[in-house]
Order: C-alpha cells, then sequence, then structure tokens
C-alpha cells in the first residue's frame, strides 16, 4: 500500500496546505498549478539552484508533485522541516489509513507510530526482517522515516538500513530526511558525521546531487580521516548516481591522494579505480607515498592500492624480463646479443620501492593480500625474485577449501611457466584423503606440471594409488594425467604404457575406459611395435562397454590395421553382429574400420564391409548415414565417382599427427593472475587487460616530489583526535617553507599520547570521545573541586582555527570527577562582551569517570587580555577565564628568504592570529652572546615576547 | 566489489539478502540455488556465473554465504576472505553460526553487513573497529540445559565439575558479554590437525601437523594477556632449545596484534585481544613427528577356500597409556561386487557395517585407549571374485579425535591477564588434534 494507490484526493492537499498555511503563516504557496508537473523536478523554476534543500519541501500526492518554498532564511526553516513533517504525516495517516487500508502491516505501522522507544525499536527490527528476507516493505516508508531523527541510536540506524533500502523507491518521501543529514554533517562526533554521510550518499536520488557533491567536497576536508575515509567512499556512489560530476569528484579525488592518512588511502584508490582509472598522471606525485604507507593500510585497501600499483607499474617501467628474452631470442645472432648487452637493464628505484615494499604483506593474514602480492610480483617482478611468494602460497592451502580451490587455479597456471618454483614443495600438492574432487582434480594438475625426469618416479607412485581411489572421476583424471607424463618425459614412456595396459584389466569400467582413450593417444604418439598392446585391447573389446572406449579400440584397429592383419577383420565381423545396438560414436567408429578395412583387406572384408554400409544406409541417424554415403562413395569405385576414388587410400590412411596431451591451464596466463577472469577461464565483460611494458620507460621525475617527509612517524588511530589532523593538513599546504616546518615539527614530536578516554557505559555513543594530542603543556581551566566535580583542563593545539582564521584555536578536556553524571555543559556569559568566542555545542550529558575533549576558538584580539567567560551545566555556573601566552597568539608565516635573510641560529617568521601583523625573531650568534631581535609592529606583544623568549633560552 | 550478499540455508530458504548496487535483481537467489542443487559431486566450483553475474560462495556452518559480483577484474580472494571474514564475525556476534542463530538475529547482521560493506565496498572487518557502531542485541536461543544444574551441588556447593566448562560455553554472543559483566571469560583452544600417509611396509611416508591456538575472549575491557607455551619450544631445526624433548615446529605465524618481545627469551606471547575470536597463532610441523603416528595397522587380506575375502586387521593405538582416542572410524575400501559382510569384533563396544554405496566398511571405535590394540575380522562374500579384486581393497583411511592431546607437544603453560582483572575471570583452556587425513595404505 503506497500513498500513491489512493483514489484523487486533491481537494484534501488544499485542506492541508490551508491548514499547514496557519501553522506556518510565512509559507509562500505558489499559484495553483504552476509547479503541477508530472516530472520529479521540484522546485519551481529559478529556485533550483537554490544550495539547501532545507528550503524545499515536496511532498507526493497522487501523481502530482506540489512544492512549496519559504522565504525564509534556511538555517532556520531546516530546524523546522521535522516538524512539518511530523506534523504532516501524521495528519496525513489520520486522514487517509483510518478506514480502508488495513493491510498486513498494520500493526507495524502502529508501533513505529506510538510513543514507546521499545515498540518502534521492536518493530523497526521486524521490518529490517521483511527486509533482510527480501520481502517489500515499502508501503512503511512514512512510518519508518518519521524515526530518522530519533535520539535512539539504535532505531536510528535501523531507520538508516531501511532508508537505504527503499529510497530510491519513494524519493520524495526520503527527501524528508535530507535535513536530518545535513545537520548531522556538522555534528562534533566523527562516526555521527561519517554515517551521515554515508547513509545521505546511499540514498540514489537524483535532486540531491548538488547536495551530496557539496557534502562529498566539505567531508574531504574533514578533520577526521575517518570522515574524509567516508568521503572517499561516497565519490563512486556519487559518479553512478550522475556520471555528469566526473570532472569535480576528479578534482576531490586528487585532493584526497594527497592525504596522508592510512585510512583514506585504500578508499581513495577505490574511487579512484572507479571513476578515472585512467588519470593515471594522478598517482605520479602520490606513487612513493602510497608504496611507503601501504604497510599500515587496512587490509582490504591494500588489495585495492596493490592491484592498482601494479596496473601503474606495468606503464611506467620498463620490462625487467627484457634481458632474458631477449637472450634466448637472439641466441644465434651474435651481434644482436652484443648490442642488448650493451644496455644492461637497471630497475628504476621506484619499481624497487614497490617490490621492497609489498614483500612484508607475503605475511599478511589476509589471503587476498598475500595473493594480490604474488600477481604482483608475477607480473612485475625479475624473474629470479618471483620464487619468493611460493612459500606464502603454498601456505594458504592450509586455509579454508574456497581459497584452496582459487590458490591451486593460480598456482596451476604459474607451475606451468616456471616448474622451478613449486618443485621443492611438490610434496604439498599430494591428494589427502578429504580433499573435494575439483581440489584433487587440480592437485593432480600441479603435480603433472611438475613432473621432470628427477622426480617422475616418484610423482608415478603417487599416481598409482590416486588410480585405485574410490572417486571415479578423480581415478580418471589421474589415468589422463599419467598419458601427460608419458608424452613430456619420454624416459618413462614406457612404464607408463606398460601400467596403463595393466589397468585394462581393473574391473573397473571408467579406468578401463579413461586407459583405452589416453592408450590410443599415447599409441598416436609412439608409431612403433605395440602391436601386442593393441591386440590385447582386442581381446578386451567384448568386456568394454563404455563406447568412447569402444570407439577408441576401433579408431586403434583401422588406423594399424596393418600390423594385426589377422585380428582386425574379426573385429569387424564381431561389429557387424552388434551394430544396431551401437552407440552413434562406435557406429562411426565402425563404419571407419570397415572402410579402412576394405583398402588394406578388401578380399576379406568386402562382404562385411558392404552389409554395415547398407546397415548405417538406414541407421536413425543423420550423422551415420551421412558417413555412410560418404565413405560409400569414396572407396567402392563405380562410374560416378569419378577421381576421388584413386586417393581413397590416402585420404584415410594418412598418417596422422599424434594429438598433444597438454595441460588445460596452458592459456590461461593470458589473464592476469588473481582475477575472476581467470578462475572462470573465460574473458568476462569489462575485464581489464593488464598493459604490456612500455618500450621505453616514461619520465620518471614525474614522481618526485618536493618535499619528502618522513611518514614513518605518523600513525594515525582510528579515533585520533581531530583537530590533530589539520596539522598535517596545514604541513602540507605551507610544505614550501622551510622556516615553519622547522618550527612546527619539534612540536610533533613532543606530542605524546594520551590514554584513551574510557569508553562510556552509556550506549549512545553519540558523545566525543576521542583521545587527543597536543602539546604537553595543559592548564587548569577549572579544578573539581571549585567546579563541583566538573574539571576543565585546556591547551592550544597550535593549529588553525576552524571556525574563524582570527581566532586561536583551544581544546579543552572535561572531565567529570563526582559521583553523578553532568547535564548540559555549555558556556554562557563572556566578558569583555565584545570577546568572540565559538563555542563548543553544548553537551548533553557527562557521565561519572568520563571526560570529554572539545574545541573551541576564542578571538583574542593579539591581546594576551585573559578571555573570561561562563562555563555551565545545568545546574552551576563558574567562572573561567582563559589567559594566553603572548606566543599563542602567532602563527608561523612563510616568505622567502630575500626578506628576512638569516645569518645563523635560530629565526622565525610569524604572523599574529588576529590582525594578521608579522613577526620577525632573529638570533645571532656571538663568541659568548647571543643577540634576539624582535620586529614588530606591536611593541607590547615585542616586549612580552622579548621577555618569554629571554626565560625560555636561560633554561634550555 | 560486490555487487550483492545473500546467506541461504541449506534447503534454500532465503535468510538475507542485501543489494548494494542494484545491479541484478533479487530473483538470482534462486538462480544461484538451482545451480548450486544441480551440479552433481561433493562441491560446486567456488566461482559460477550467470551471464554477466558471478556468484562467489562459501560454506560456513551449514548455510551458504553468497556474494554476487559483475567487475570481472576483482580478485575472487577478496570476495572469499570476505565472506569467510563475515560469518566469522556473525558467529562472534551471534555466538554461533547456525540457521536458527542467523534467523533470530536478522536486524543484527544487516546492521553488520551495512558496516562491513558500504555500495559495494569492504570497509573494515576489524571488530575493534565494528564495536563502536553496532547496536543491535544478539539474541541466542539457549535451551534449557540439565547441565548447568549439574554443576551446583548440594547446598550450593561447587562440585568437582565446575573445572570443565561445557563445549558449548565458548558459544555465545560477544556482545551480551557488556551487559551481563560478571561473565567475563576467556577460551583458549589448542586445535591440531594430522595428515599422514604411512605405506604398505609401515613406513610413514608424509607426516604433517598444523596448529593454530585460538582464542576467544569474552572480556570487555582486556587489557593484556600472556601465553606462556613450552619453554622447549622452537622453530625450525636449527635452534634447540632446553634440555628437555624439544618441542619444535618448522614454520610459525602469528596474529598481527601479538607482541614478540617476551618470545625469543621466555616464549611468552603477549597481546591484547579484541572480543570475538582470533587465531593467535598457526604453525605447522611436517614430516618430523616428536613420537610415533597414533595408529598402525597390521592387515592380512585373503581368499579363503570358499570364495570369500577374509581380512585380518590389527588397528594399534601408539598413545600414552593415560590418553585415548574418540570417535575412531576406519574406513575399509573393498573391492566390487561385495554382498555381504560377516564380522568378528574384539571388544562390543566397537560396530562395523558394509556401506554398499560407498562400497567400504565403516569401522567404529567410540573410545580407543592407548597402548591397546584392537583387532576385527572381517569376511565379504563377493561376486566373481578374482585376484585382482584383492588390488581394489584400497587405502584405509582413519578418522578420530585425541582430546587433551596435542601431537606436537606444544603446551600452554601459562595464561595470565595482566593487570589482574577485578572481576573474577575465568580462562579455559582446551586441547585438541583432528586428524585431517590419515591414510594407511594397504
Amino acid at each position: 500500500m503506497s500513498v500513491q494507490n489512493f483514489p484523487p484526493i486533491y481537494s484534501t492537499v488544499v485542506e492541508i496546505f490551508q491548514w499547514l498555511k496557519s501553522v506556518y503563516k510565512n509559507i509562500s504557496f505558489p499559484e495553483k498549478g504552476s509547479c503541477l508537473s508530472s516530472g520529479r523536478s521540484l522546485a519551481p523554476r529559478g529556485r533550483r539552484s537554490c544550495s539547501s534543500i532545507g528550503c524545499i519541501v515536496s511532498v507526493p500526492f497522487g501523481s502530482h508533485n506540489n512544492v512549496w518554498s519559504t522565504g525564509r532564511d534556511p538555517a532556520i526553516w531546516e530546524a523546522d522541516t521535522d516538524a512539518v513533517y511530523a506534523a504532516l504525516s501524521h495528519h496525513l495517516w489520520s486522514t487517509f489509513t483510518a478506514p480502508e487500508a488495513k493491510s498486513s502491516n498494520e500493526d507495524l505501522k502502529e508501533m513505529l507510530e506510538s510513543n514507546k522507544e521499545s515498540l518502534k525499536l521492536e518493530a523497526m527490527k521486524r521490518v529490517v526482517g521483511l527486509i533482510a528476507k527480501g520481502k517489500n516493505a515499502s508501503e512503511l516508508f512514512p512510518a519508518v522515516v518519521k524515526n530518522v531523527a530519533s535520539k535512539n541510536i539504535e532505531l536510528k540506524k535501523l531507520v538508516y538500513v531501511y532508508l537505504v533500502r527503499y529510497a530510491e523507491e519513494q524519493q520524495d518521501l526520503a527527501l524528508l530526511s535530507i535535513s536530518t543529514f545535513q545537520r548531522a554533517l556538522k555534528e562534533p562526533n566523527q562516526f555521527i558525521r561519517a554515517s551521515a554521510l554515508r547513509v545521505l550518499s546511499s540514498i540514489r536520488v537524483s535532486i540531491i546531487v548538488p547536495i551530496m557533491m557539496l557534502a562529498i567536497k566539505e567531508a574531504s576536508a574533514d578533520m577526521s580521516p575517518y570522515v574524509r575515509k567516508t568521503a572517499a567512499h561516497a565519490i563512486q556512489k556519487l559518479y553512478s548516481l550522475d556520471p555528469d560530476q566526473k570532472e569535480q569528484l576528479i578534482e576531490v579525488i586528487e585532493k584526497l591522494l594527497k592525504d596522508k592518512s592510512t585510512l583514506v588511502a585504500g578508499s581513495v584508490v577505490v574511487a579512484f579505480d572507479e571513476v578515472c582509472p585512467d588519470r593515471i598522471d594522478l598517482i605520479h606525485k602520490n606513487y612513493r607515498k602510497l608504496c611507503n604507507l601501504l604497510v599500515d593500510v587496512e587490509e582490504w585497501g591494500q588489495v585495492v592500492i596493490i592491484s592498482m600499483l601494479t596496473r601503474y607499474a606495468r606503464t611506467q617501467f620498463t620490462s625487467p624480463w627484457k634481458e632474458d628474452n631477449e637472450k634466448a631470442f637472439y641466441e644465434s645472432e651474435e651481434e644482436k646479443k652484443d648490442q642488448t648487452e650493451a644496455t644492461p637493464y637497471t630497475m628504476d628505484p621506484d619499481h624497487r620501492l614497490l617490490l621492497r615494499n609489498t614483500k612484508p604483506l607475503l605475511q599478511s593474514r589476509n589471503t587476498a593480500v598475500v595473493m594480490s602480492v604474488a600477481q604482483l610480483y608475477w607480473h612485475l617482478a625479475p624473474k629470479h625474485e618471483v620464487n619468493i611468494v611460493t612459500k606464502s602460497l603454498v601456505r594458504l592451502l592450509r586455509s579454508h577449501r574456497e581459497v584452496q580451490y582459487i590458490v591451486l587455479q593460480n598456482i596451476a597456471t604459474m607451475s606451468i611457466q616456471r616448474k622451478g618454483m613449486f618443485e621443492p614443495f611438490m610434496k604439498s600438492f599430494y591428494v589427502r584423503s578429504t580433499d573435494a574432487t575439483h581440489i584433487k582434480t587440480l592437485k593432480l594438475e600441479i603435480l603433472t606440471n611438475l613432473a621432470n625426469e628427477a622426480n617422475i618416479s616418484t610423482i608415478l607412485r603417487e599416481f598409482q594409488t590416486y588410480v585405485k581411489s574410490q572417486d571415479k572421476a578423480f581415478a580418471a583424471a589421474t589415468i589422463q594425467a599419467i598419458g601427460r607424463c608419458a608424452t613430456d618425459i619420454s624416459e618413462v614412456t614406457d612404464t607408463c604404457l606398460s601400467g596403463l595396459v595393466l589397468l585394462l584389466s581393473n574391473r573397473d569400467e571408467t579406468v578401463v575406459a579413461e586407459s583405452v582413450v589416453v592408450i590410443k593417444k599415447l599409441l598416436q604418439t609412439q608409431p612403433t611395435q605395440h602391436s601386442d598392446i593393441i591386440k590385447h585391447m582386442a581381446k578386451l573389446f567384448d568386456n568394454i562397454s563404455v563406447s568412447m572406449a569402444r570407439a577408441s579400440i576401433l579408431w586403434l584397429m583401422g588406423e594399424y590395421c596393418e600390423r594385426v592383419p589377422k585380428i582386425a577383420p574379426d573385429v569387424l565381423r564381431k561389429m557387424a553382429k552388434t551394430f544396431t545396438a551401437e552407440e552413434d560414436i562406435v557406429k562411426l567408429q565402425t563404419v571407419n574400420l570397415a572402410a579402412k578395412l576394405y583398402l588394406t583387406n578388401s578380399k576379406q572384408t568386402k562382404l562385411l564391409t558392404q552389409y554395415i554400409l547398407n546397415l548405417g544406409k538406414y541407421d536413425q541417424s543423420y550423422d551415420i548415414r551421412d558417413r555412410t554415403r560418404f565413405v560409400r562413395q569414396l572407396i567402392v569405385p563405380n562410374e560416378k565417382s569419378g577421381a576421388l576414388n584413386k586417393y581413397a587410400r590416402r585420404i584415410l590412411l594418412a598418417p596422422k599427427p599424434a594429438p598433444m596431451l597438454e595441460s588445460a591451464f596452458k592459456d590461461r596466463d593470458r589473464f592476469q593472475l588473481g582475477t575472476l577472469s581467470h578462475s572462470i577461464n573465460s574473458k568476462a565483460t569489462g575485464y581489464q587487460e593488464l598493459s604490456d611494458w612500455p618500450a621505453v620507460a616514461p619520465d620518471q621525475s614525474v614522481r618526485n616530489v618536493e618535499v619528502v617527509e618522513p611518514s614513518s612517524s605518523e600513525s594515525e588511530e582510528q579515533s585520533s583526535d581531530e583537530s590533530d589532523e589539520t596539522s598535517s593538513d596545514s604541513g602540507k599546504s605551507s610544505s614550501g617553507s622551510e622556516k615553519s616546518s622547522s618550527e612546527s615539527e619539534p612540536e610533533q614530536k613532543k606530542k605524546t599520547k594520551t590514554k584513551k578516554a574510557p569508553q562510556k557505559k552509556s550506549k549512545a555513543a553519540a558523545a566525543v570521545t576521542a583521545p587527543s594530542f597536543g602539546p604537553v603543556k595543559t592548564h587548569e581551566l577549572l579544578h573539581h573541586m571549585t567546579g563541583k566535580g566538573l574539571s576543565a583542563k585546556y591547551h592550544f593545539p597550535r593549529q588553525p582555527c576552524l571556525y574563524q582564521p582570527s581566532m586561536v584555536a583551544v581544546q579543552v578536556i572535561l572531565a567529570n570527577s563526582s559521583d553523578h553524571s553532568l547535564e548540559k555543559i555549555h558556556i554562557g556569559d563572556r566578558s569583555p562582551a565584545g570577546l568572540n568566542i565559538h563555542c563548543f555545542n553544548t553537551i548533553e550529558r557527562l557521565e561519572p569517570e568520563a571526560s570529554v575533549t572539545v574545541s573551541m576558538g576564542i578571538d583574542f584580539s593579539d591581546s594576551t587580555q585573559a578571555a573570561n567567560f561562563q562555563l555551565c551545566t545545568k545546574e552551576d555556573q563558574f567562572s573561567v577565564s582563559i589567559q594566553p601566552v603572548v606566543g599563542e597568539l602567532l602563527m608561523p608565516s612563510t616568505m622567502s628568504e630575500q626578506d628576512f635573510s638569516k645569518e645563523q641560529g635560530g629565526s622565525f617568521a610569524g604572523r599574529t592570529v588576529s590582525s594578521g601583523a608579522l613577526v620577525l625573531v632573529s638570533l645571532e650568534l656571538k663568541e659568548s652572546s647571543a643577540l634576539l631581535t624582535i620586529n614588530t609592529e606591536k611593541s607590547v606583544m615585542a616586549s612580552m615576547l622579548l621577555r618569554d623568549l629571554k626565560q625560555a633560552l636561560a633554561l634550555a | 566489489m560486490i555487487s550483492q550478499v545473500f546467506i541461504l540455508s541449506s534447503q534454500g530458504d532465503h535468510l538475507i539478502y542485501k543489494d548494494f548496487r542494484g545491479e541484478a535483481g533479487s530473483d538470482v537467489v534462486s538462480v544461484f540455488y538451482e545451480k548450486v542443487t544441480a551440479l552433481t559431486g561433493d562441491q560446486p566450483p567456488v566461482v559460477m556465473s550467470h551471464g554477466d553475474l558471478h556468484f562467489v560462495h562459501v560454506r560456513q556452518g551449514g548455510l551458504y554465504w553468497v556474494a554476487t559480483t559483475t567487475s570481472p577484474g576483482s580478485s575472487p580472494f577478496t570476495i572469499i576472505e570476505f565472506l569467510n571474514r563475515f560469518s566469522a564475525l556473525v558467529k562472534d556476534y551471534c555466538g554461533s553460526l547456525s540457521e536458527k542463530s542467523v534467523q533470530m538475529n536478522f536486524a543484527l547482521i544487516y546492521e553488520l553487513l551495512d558496516e562491513v560493506v558500504d555500495y559495494g565496498y569492504i570497509q573494515t572487518t576489524s571488530s575493534d573497529v565494528l564495536k563502536n557502531f553496532i547496536q543491535t542485541e544478539a539474541v541466542s536461543s539457549k535451551p534449557f540445559s540439565l547441565f548447568d544444574l549439574s554443576n551446583v551441588g548440594f547446598f550450593g556447593a561447587e562440585t568437582q565439575q565446575s573445572k570443565v566448562a561445557p563445549s558449548s560455553a565458548a558459544s555465545r554472543p560477544i556482545q551480551s558479554s557488556r551487559e551481563q559483566g560478571g561473565r567475563s571469560e576467556i577460551f583458549l583452544d589448542v586445535i591440531e590437525r594430522m595428515s599422514v600417509v604411512i605405506g604398505s611396509k609401515g613406513v610413514v611416508l608424509k607426516a604433517d601437523v598444523e596448529g593454530e591456538v585460538r582464542v576467544k575472549c569474552f572480556m570487555p575491557s582486556c587489557s593484556e594477556m600472556r601465553i606462556g607455551l613450552n619453554e622447549e619450544f622452537s622453530i625450525g631445526k636449527s635452534q634447540l632449545r632446553g634440555y628437555g624433548a624439544a618441542v619444535r615446529v618448522d614454520e610459525c605465524r602469528f596474529h598481527q596484534n601479538v607482541h614478540l618481545d617476551e618470545f625469543h627469551s621466555n616464549r611468552v606471547l603477549r597481546l591484547c585481544p579484541s572480543q570475538g575470536e582470533q587465531t593467535v597463532m598457526q604453525y605447522q610441523l611436517s614430516d618430523d613427528l616428536p613420537s610415533a603416528p597414533p595408529f598402525r595397522l597390521f592387515p592380512t587380506i585373503e581368499r579363503d577356500s570358499g570364495g570369500r575375502l577374509l581380512m585380518y586387521l590389527k588397528l594399534r593405538c601408539d598413545l600414552p597409556s593415560k590418553s585415548a582416542a574418540i570417535n575412531v572410524c576406519a574406513t575399509i575400501p573393498v573391492p566390487k561386487g561385495s554382498v555381504s559382510l560377516s564380522q568378528e569384533l574384539s571388544s562390543p563396544d566397537q560396530s562395523a557395517e558394509l556401506k554398499l554405496q560407498n562400497r567400504a566398511i565403516d569401522w567404529k571405535i567410540p573410545r580407543f585407549i592407548g597402548g591397546t590394540q584392537l583387532s576385527a575380522l572381517f569376511k565379504l562374500e563377493v561376486s566373481g571374485l578374482s585376484p585382482s579384486s584383492l588390488m581394489e581393497v584400497g587405502p584405509v583411511v582413519l578418522v578420530f579425535e585425541l582430546p587433551q592431546l596435542t601431537v606436537s607437544g606444544l603446551q600452554i603453560r601459562f595464561l595470565r591477564l595482566s593487570p589482574v582483572q577485578p572481576a573474577p575471570s575465568q580462562r579455559w583452556i582446551r586441547y585438541v588434534t583432528h586428524s585431517d587425513s590419515y591414510i594407511l595404505r594397504l
């Protein structure tokens, strides 16, 4: 039951509009009909470019969209949408659904409408249960979506699950939830921001594309790496929703590729692969960084990055195999050989870097990572280095059965080209009694590939026991494998052949049949005196019922009928008796045998042949009738047959090339190892081939990055502090300046990890519980004795303030050391009254023993005057003040050497935060004394700074 | 990338279905099931195609875990590994893996899936990260069990049995421990699987042991755990330690969270386990077992005058006399045309049965004490018995379980938590060796 199914209700709509109008006085309604368009374009012309969806609300009634917009400030409206919606949908339901719409989900709807959280939660669980089973729950959309703003996180998450599933079908209703997400995007808790972005980007409604774009752009500059990761994930979702956004998205990708967080790296490479895999130029500058980060990236990201880097390397580096190939190729041509030696191959250091940095990942716990490194080595490493992956691949054989299967497939392909790689591990491929058939067959394949003169006796002994296996398909495969060994290694051909002949007396048909087929192939490759074997097979002929085997024997008789002149006609005689009862394939070979005998021994077999040809003429199968007619014309001379007749002998008894017994995996190496196409052995649509090595390496310098920063020290944690992130960002943006970075680096080293704040006991993970990094020096803001349990400390993170550039960023750690929880912690009155403070969001609840870190911004107006304000809880107010040290009011600044010529010693250039006045500090060392000079237009600041620096230097 | 994920019961019931990219309809679920059931053989191929859609599936806990993908460049490993990880997560969160537990926890699994995969891309499978997000509580079925009562002695006194935890103790959801609080437990399993091939002359052709140390942790906040192994434990052939019989393995791998700084000196593994199950250490040992293989077979096979096949089998258990093997089952392939079986077994608790469709005799021994020897005489009626029939009596496959024993000799010296937990914490240690593939050739 969806809203659309109701009878025409236009009059009711007008009613509701009237009612709404009375509630919200300044909602302006468009002229009736002006926007009743049938499509999904919602806003009236001219309003479409509106940047925030907050001012557009639409409700579908019947097939019309009725749109109204407000003249109000979007921000205010945003806060109201939920209220409007709640009222509206309540009204809707009470108006429409009461009598006629009793559906099966009525009880769920009632539960969702109820005021009790527990009932709603229970209902949502059942709704999700419906979705999980693949049942349709779309009719509950209006009832569910109301709960999107619920305070209960468990409920909220289930609503998200629902929304993502049904938003596409119920686009217009889904739009009503957008404002909730927009608000959540600004939450202080990084997880809430990320989750909001994730759901927002999963709502596949094309009208919100601009909003998504904006949200992605903002999130890509977020302080939290987790949010940036989510932004990277959102990129491909937006791209698939609206491919026209490609250019803008590539810009975001470019920006995120520069990100140094290991969390982001994997996700942005995924986005790169999806949106613009051909823009290889974006990778150049980040190549080395990605290689270096690789070990610390989470495992799923590693897989993606490795496969991307494999493709990258195949386009950017020259082949490390060149020399081997050329040598083999030009072996006879002395001159050319000299030429290749004249230019020895040297590996690009970046190529080496990739190989070196992926090697440790072979130890990964994740089989996907191990396999992707293995394929990287296979496709990129010099031939003699590939061996290092062997051990890890063999180790994967101890993993789940499914993994074993795919690993064995890949090893099978590899072992054809490089026997030596796996030979030391031959025992690992011995079949175990618990293996499934397809695993056994693959192991057999590999063992056969590995066979050589040295180990063949061991392998054959192993095969002997396999032939006895109860699993007949496997036993048959083993016989095939013996055949292959016999052709590959000439030393053992006779041994194999006699072994196979022994199998002919086996009591199992499948084994015998398979042996006959293989013997046939072997005899063909060995056209020597094997008449004994043929005679033996003729004897067995009566006992063999498998048609393929019978056909094979008949073919052998015909082919070598001159070697067994007495037996062959007798076999034909027997066949003449049973001809009609045979299978088609046997009949065809009987006709074949008859024809051949007719040509070589017509005296004995003329009548028999004619009898068989007559039988064949009236056979049910047209193939056999056809063949009979053809053979008759060919061999029996008559006036019509003409010239062909003369050549019958040459045609039928021509020497035939022996069949090749080769591996089924022979041609699989055309696919990249470890891909799906390789597994199914067919080119799946969209398979990207690995490009060939370029003949000449492209410019190497494109990968050079001006400032190489140490990447090792940066180990970001999942929930690392937010404002810490900006430091690495700012460090990057001002990377050109030697001076400022020399100042900020020791600072970074000073950072100490504070212990993770104790996990909050309440279920609401809403509040920020992030550990903080920053300069060690923290100052007391409020002692817990005076604060009745609430204590506050602050420190200056020394990063550009997020809220306004003229503000100084301050981090405040609030802790509750009382025995009861504190509610509604916020900032109250401030003095001086004009003090410009960006407050933190009100903290609803702080449990005992819990602490929380919030950031705020204060504009000190370049003075060291204290900022006084009140820290309030629900019950109390405490006056506190923050007194900045003069150094905190400065920001590092970039300038050229001409502007600031330094002779020796330390020097520093900065600007005051608020007014941006330049501050220059220089230190000149003389024999026994030092001269400290400070140049700035702010004289008060200069003297204070001088005093502070003097003190600090005296201590040092 | 993954297009859809679904879980099917072995009967083909749709348990969970989630579409991430909208590339294919939900009818593919039945397509998959048809494909799987249409195939004969013991296991269908891991990757199957249906047009442009590729199915990758694994079987865990009797369920089909299926992912579909349309992108051919993606690695099947990623998907298989993901499915295995995902099923492990579901197991951790729901307590156990079965049709019932999946059915009862729809919402939870859906939420998990939502966090783990976004638009077909795997985000994270780390339970440490996920616990920040997962809100839904697991529902676990706890059938009434007399076992719980038997732990309580008269007047509530603790009985001897409370030192033994029921084997189901570890199968409960990790999350509920947060609420119950009291039951902070750690389960540690040392599991070894051996695959042995013994030739017809009693020579050990191949002997491999794969082992792992698994920890299942229900501690809400476990700071650090120290696991002490045998001091004589050595890796590789060169470094032998101590004076006693060395416990040697060829190769050893550790979970990435394990700190090995004390390992080289004291053989102590330090780690901060996250909630749920994890494999702390994996090791393997090939060819050079510290003790003789646990079972030896002495067969005599001949034709008697009445045209019957006589098999006289003596099976010896070479375990130390205080241990025993349980659930031993020997499968002896018999020639084609076997019709009936008469048997003489050395003790009444054994049983033997001729399985005609497998063409094999199953000889079952519920409990086999170390150092003893059991024998069986099988007389087989075979139609058309010929000398070559004797060739068809194939290798004997043994399946067994060795409780409280590790073949490699690995022992846990101690399991300590530091700092010492305020609440009484219980630590359970269990050893078991399984036969992976134990073949006795005739």
